[in-house]
């Protein structure tokens, strides 16, 4: 289906910043997110040979970068307090310098995707932004297509609640600890 | 032909591409004549496009030139076939991922400190718990031993004597042994362990003491170590909580089924 020939370490060097705009969503600081790329990309080197030249690359990458960084977040998660929501606050812009007026919607509706559940600010990523199906998502998770559909489906509602794109009036910040 | 025909799962998918050409027919033609179900389907269409507005630019940052730089002598090894094997996992490409990393070559440093500490409990604390010999607490020697045989990861644990044990997560080594790592508080000392079970016994491979503030809150070095640590035993990834249970409980009938 896919006739890409080259191997698995030349095409990591081309899909680095989409592996970097993945772990950025996932982890929600840049630092963090190139800790995790270069250790996704070593992982990718040295399973090379499990990855099948006729499957999706960037599912396959996915997976692996999502793996570690679920190793990563068990660990720090039950070992210390929860501080998502406020670390949710210091959320950079894209590019990382102060951003003008006319962006901060954008920061915004980043601030809320943050403050998701880490299961469902995934499925929304890699539908939503990397535009992968949900069958593909299905797989890079592990999870059944069910689940999938389930949970960018709850994550989208909450992310409308989040940033009032739902047109209610209710953009308190006080619906910010209401979501499962 | 009623609103309740289309669940939420349905608007998304059609509103992603995603669903069927009949249903989409008949989900079209619900649209136009129901204005609630138009706003809802407007919910997916909206965040869809605002995720996507809002992240995708992140596609064009400069990849960092410490990261771009360093996977490509990661390539460049593999490619030159200079570098360890690709195919079967040499150790020293084996990373652990912690939080801070700035320094150049991190993980040949923290390889050192994580196997001096091993050295240390190997010497120091060299018992098995729950077969322990310490005639002064070995009752909470045992406390702790069946905890760890049955306590979910994730819980806050009370020993008794005002100790509290906290699994943080439960692994597989490379030999395939089931470990623990745990958080063990007592008297404003905290100390993290990693211990594997060995023929019924839970043996620490690592422990880091550290006196604490009440709140318990593990020092990121401490983690940093914990990681270089788990990197260098291959630890498999954290078990969910199925699969923890399932490991707890077969590991140890297997354990009582030799005559335990």
């Amino acid at each position: 289906m896919i006739d890409d020939t080259r191997t698995v370490p030349q095409r990591l060097v081309a899909f680095l910043p989409n592996l970097r705009r993945f772990a950025i969503s996932l982890c929600r600081s840049p630092e963090l997110a190139d800790d995790l790329v270069q250790a996704a990309c070593e992982r990718a080197i040295r399973s090379a040979g499990s990855f099948s030249p006729e499957s999706r690359f960037d599912a396959w990458m996915f997976r692996i970068l999502r793996n570690l960084w679920i190793d990563h977040l068990r660990r720090a998660k039950t070992a210390g307090p929860h501080q998502e929501l406020d670390e949710a606050g210091d959320i950079p812009g894209p590019d990382g310098q102060v951003v003008s007026h006319a962006r901060l919607d954008l920061l915004e509706v980043t601030a809320a995707l943050m403050k998701l559940p880490e299961e469902q600010r995934e499925v929304l990523v890699l539908v939503c932004v990397e535009d992968l199906s949900y069958r593909e998502t299905a797989e890079v998770l592990s999870i059944p297509i069910g689940t999938v559909m389930s949970r960018i489906a709850r994550a989208r509602k909450n992310l409308a609640r989040l940033t009032g794109i739902d047109a209610g009036d209710e953009r308190s910040s006080g619906t910010k600890g209401g979501m499962a | 032909m009623t609103r309740e025909d289309f669940d939420d799962e349905t608007l998304m998918a059609f509103a992603d591409g995603e669903l069927d050409e009949a249903t989409s027919a008949q989900l079209e033609t619900a649209l136009a004549a129901d204005d609630g179900l138009a706003a809802r389907l407007a919910v997916f269409l909206d965040t869809r496009r605002t995720v996507a507005d809002a992240l995708k630019p992140l596609i064009d940052d400069e990849v960092p030139p410490r990261l771009a730089e360093a996977v490509a002598r990661m390539v460049e090894r593999a490619e030159g076939g200079t570098g360890p094997d690709e195919q079967t996992g040499a150790p020293d490409n084996v990373v652990a991922l912690h939080p801070q990393r700035r320094r150049p070559e991190p993980q040949r440093w923290f390889m050192q400190v994580a196997a001096g500490l091993v050295a240390v409990v190997a010497g120091v604390a060299g018992f098995a718990i729950g077969r322990s010999t310490d005639n002064a607490a070995p009752d909470a020697h045992q406390d702790l031993a069946a905890a760890l045989d049955g306590q979910s990861s994730g819980m806050d644990v009370p020993l008794g004597g005002g100790a509290v044990l906290h699994v943080v997560s439960t692994f597989r080594d490379e030999r395939g042994e089931l470990c623990r790592e745990y958080q063990l508080t007592d008297r404003g000392n905290s100390t993290l362990t990693i211990a594997c079970r060995r023929d019924g016994a839970w043996l620490p491979q690592l422990a880091l003491t550290s006196q604490q503030p009440a709140d318990g809150y593990v020092p990121a070095s401490s983690q940093e170590t914990i990681d270089a640590y788990l990197a260098s035993i291959h630890a498999g990834a954290p078990l969910s909580a199925d699969e923890e249970r399932t490991a707890l409980s077969g590991d140890v009938e297997n354990i009582t089924g030799d005559g335990e």
